[in-house]
């Protein structure tokens, strides 16, 4: 199923994609194919995507909605961080950026220890 | 006639000259590259929000009469607008503030003409100065940010005038400004934002919501979003355009520079070489006259 994961500031990611999941305010969910056609909006948190080599995409969000219909995801957010790097330099630099556009978004101290957890683990599997 | 010591200054003045525009207009080329980048990174998501609201709004249209947001509903009295135009901060950019300017002069007439009341709300230097010195009232004056766009200010204004619509003070949003359209062109655009443009026809589509059936919530955010991006976005196609207008006024202008120079020392040399023939005539006849004695 394809993906498309959009900012004001410009398009973060595109593509085909297995399997998606994302932080809906009403908790987290994840889409796979042929996923019923859903409407919500998101909380700061994380978005996973399993691409379809294997690879694993996160990306961080502040703020946004997710459009699903059953062949393709419109993912529209206000800023995102890709936590991905092509060196170590780099992926800890795309971690500091995610862990600040989380902590500006929420006030939850305990939404941010989560979120910064999650995207640690992330980074350790690149 | 001018003297030679007249002329010569005066090709050194149109020269410097000349090197300004140049300079201007490179600066303006690699600023009008940028701005067109930020342009074309955010025209997507100008397409996915138009998508996702049209998808939504079409499948919730089976349940359009049960939203009550004003955004969707049809006006029909209008008596109150905002009009919020923008203009660059900066001139030396040939006629693109103008037009922008004479856009909304034409746009205040036709308002007042069906007795609407207006709220001006300009952003950018020029356009500033120009009802303050015509003594045309602004219920907003907002300079700086049409040269450096900025998404957070840019939601700021346009939150403002939403407040004030779903307040019911006022009854529709016109913006106007001068866009990009490419290199050589530019446009003035006159947009109607609200109400938001539905489809009619309904999809007879499942579609879950979430949070649990809250519509409107979606709906709202979803139409600030809009409105919101909408405002951002007219400040990056005017700002793309103010780079193209001044790139194009100054590549003119140092063209008729360099004209100027070529007919200035055309003149010089005519000048030059009349001094050398009367000097001649002078030496040649002083030589006769001495000759006779």
């Amino acid at each position: 199923m394809k993906i498309s994961i959009v900012t004001p500031l410009g398009k973060i990611f595109e593509g085909e994609i297995k399997e998606a999941t994302f932080p809906g305010s009403e908790g987290e969910f994840g889409v796979l194919d042929g996923h019923a056609p859903l409407v919500t909006t998101l909380n700061p948190g994380v978005i996973t995507l399993k691409k379809v080599d294997g690879g694993e995409e996160v990306i961080a969000v502040n703020w946004g909605y997710v459009e699903v219909t059953p062949d393709h995801i419109n993912v529209l957010v206000d800023g995102a961080v890709p936590v991905a790097g092509s060196s170590e330099s780099e992926i800890a630099e795309a971690i500091e950026r995610a862990k600040q556009l989380i902590k500006d978004a929420t006030d939850s101290d305990a939404l941010v220890a989560a979120v910064e957890a999650k995207i640690e683990s992330a980074a350790r599997s690149i | 006639m001018a003297t030679l010591k007249e002329l010569k200054a005066k090709i050194t003045s149109v020269k410097n000259t000349q090197k300004t525009t140049r300079a201007m207009k490179l600066v303006s080329t690699a600023k009008l590259k940028r701005a067109e980048e930020a342009l074309l990174m955010s025209r997507e998501y100008a397409r996915k929000i138009d998508e996702v609201i049209k998808e939504i709004s079409a499948k919730l249209a089976s349940i359009k009469d049960s939203i009550s947001l004003r955004a969707f509903a049809e006006i029909n009295e209008v008596k109150k607008v905002d009009l919020i135009v923008v203009t660059a901060d900066k001139g030396l950019c040939g006629g693109f503030n103008i037009q922008t300017i004479k856009a909304t002069l034409a746009k205040i007439d036709e308002l007042k003409a069906k007795n609407i009341k207006i709220r001006l709300r300009v952003i950018g230097k020029k356009a500033i100065e120009y009802f303050r010195f015509v003594g045309i009232e602004m219920y907003e004056e907002i300079e700086g940010l049409s040269s450096a766009p900025n998404y957070e200010k840019a939601a700021e204004v346009i939150e403002k005038s939403y407040e004030d619509f779903v307040n019911e003070e006022i009854d529709n949003i016109i913006l106007i400004y001068n866009g990009y359209v490419n290199k050589l062109t530019q446009r003035v655009h006159v947009k109607e934002l609200l109400p938001v443009e539905v489809e009619s026809e309904s999809k007879e589509e499942f579609l879950e919501v979430e949070p649990t059936d809250d519509y409107e919530m979606i709906l709202e955010s979803l139409v600030k979003k809009y409105l919101e991006y909408t405002m951002y976005y007219t400040l990056l196609d005017s700002l793309a355009g103010e780079h193209s207008a001044r790139m194009q006024a100054m590549d003119a202008a140092t063209n008729n520079a360099q004209e100027m120079v070529k007919q200035l020392t055309l003149e010089y040399n005519k000048v030059r070489q009349e001094n050398v023939t009367r000097e001649l005539i002078e030496i040649v006849t002083a030589i006769e006259a001495m000759k006779k004695k």
